[in-house]
């Protein structure tokens, strides 16, 4: 039969049963937990003044700020909103650029012209310059709900 | 450097730096075998040590000097390893046999276990032990810690950790004799 083991006739390896880290391991260790707690230096988030003031300065301090960031926002929240220069933007574009994209690049629908003359008729006539019998035949060519419209 | 005076020095800011160092380089291979043991992989041992002096930096302000300063740290380190096993089984899902096989085979790797008949059995057999029976048993075997102080570190008991021991070399012993058998059940040592 074979013989019980007991663990206090085993001779102990001493002092550690595996296999040592790497050489040079706990010279470097230091040097490596350092690097890592010491990399966040903690800057306060309060001047020194401000932590070594008593507490009932620094709560007064508080609400006064935080009645003032609360009114600055109603002052600045009570003006209406105007945007940055949009509609001036359109009107800025000479009137010469606007037909020549119309006429040339854009896709335009007969609705899209009906509304042209109510801006300006005068350059209307002038780019279009339709007879009185191509008018009469683009009309008829037209479907009945947009003549109506017209 | 006396732990007093290491503790006194990292109270002002000017010396904080140096105390620490000192603090590191006085702890850190108890530390690191203490790990080590638990975890066995270098890399693992390696990452938890300085999680463990991390830890230690970060707290080290509130320590109650009613403690040693070391079981003190050995305690995180516990904390530490025991927290590292248990998210590794809850990660993959794996039950607590396939951490063992895991660990197991870790151990089989290391150069120093080959060449001798008993030793690798004995590791294996230590590394079947649950978690927290085996942390005892490396504190009292290899670091031949006393109960009280191993009581400060595992927050259980004297009685509790005496009888936590006994059946861990218990264990140990009748997987140790009976591995080799046929017959022997590998699940009654768990």
């Amino acid at each position: 039969m074979k013989p019980s083991f007991r663990l206090d006739q085993h001779p102990r390896r001493w002092p550690q049963p595996l296999s040592s880290p790497p050489a040079g391991y706990f010279e470097q260790l230091p040097t490596r937990v350092m690097a890592q707690v010491a990399a966040p230096a903690r800057r306060p988030l309060l001047p020194a003044w401000l932590r070594q003031a008593p507490a009932y300065v620094r709560t007064g301090l508080a609400s006064t700020v935080l009645l003032g960031t609360f009114a600055a926002s109603l002052w600045l929240g009570g003006k209406p909103m105007v945007p940055a220069a949009a509609p001036a933007t359109l009107a800025n574009v000479p009137q010469e650029q606007l037909l020549n994209y119309l006429t040339n690049e854009a896709h335009l629908t007969l609705l899209d012209l009906a509304e042209l003359p109510a801006q300006n008729l005068t350059s209307t006539q002038q780019y279009l310059r339709p007879s009185a019998t191509e008018l009469t035949e683009a009309l008829d060519a037209q479907p009945t709900e947009e003549a109506t419209i017209l | 450097m006396e732990d007093h005076e290491i503790l006194a020095k990292f109270q002002h800011p000017a010396s904080r730096n140096l105390a620490f160092n000192q603090l590191v380089r006085k702890y850190q291979q108890k530390v690191y075998w203490h790990v080590r043991k638990m975890v066995i992989d270098h890399d693992d041992a390696d990452d938890l040590t300085q999680d463990v002096f991390v830890k230690v930096w970060k707290y080290l302000e509130n320590f109650r000097q009613d403690a040693q300063l070391f079981t003190w740290i050995y305690r995180i380190a516990t904390n530490e390893c025991l927290g590292f096993l248990q998210s590794k089984r809850r990660k993959f899902f794996l039950p607590l046999n396939d951490v063992g096989a895991e660990l197991s085979a870790k151990l089989e790797a290391d150069p120093a276990i080959a060449g001798d008949e008993i030793e690798p059995k004995l590791q294996r057999a230590i590394l079947r032990l649950p978690d927290k029976q085996r942390l005892v048993f490396n504190l009292r075997y290899y670091d031949e810690m006393p109960y009280e102080q191993m009581a400060e570190v595992t927050g259980t008991s004297v009685g509790a950790l005496k009888a936590s021991y006994h059946h861990a070399v218990r264990k140990i012993e009748d997987y140790v004799t009976n591995a080799d058998n046929p017959g022997y059940s590998s699940d009654e040592t768990d």
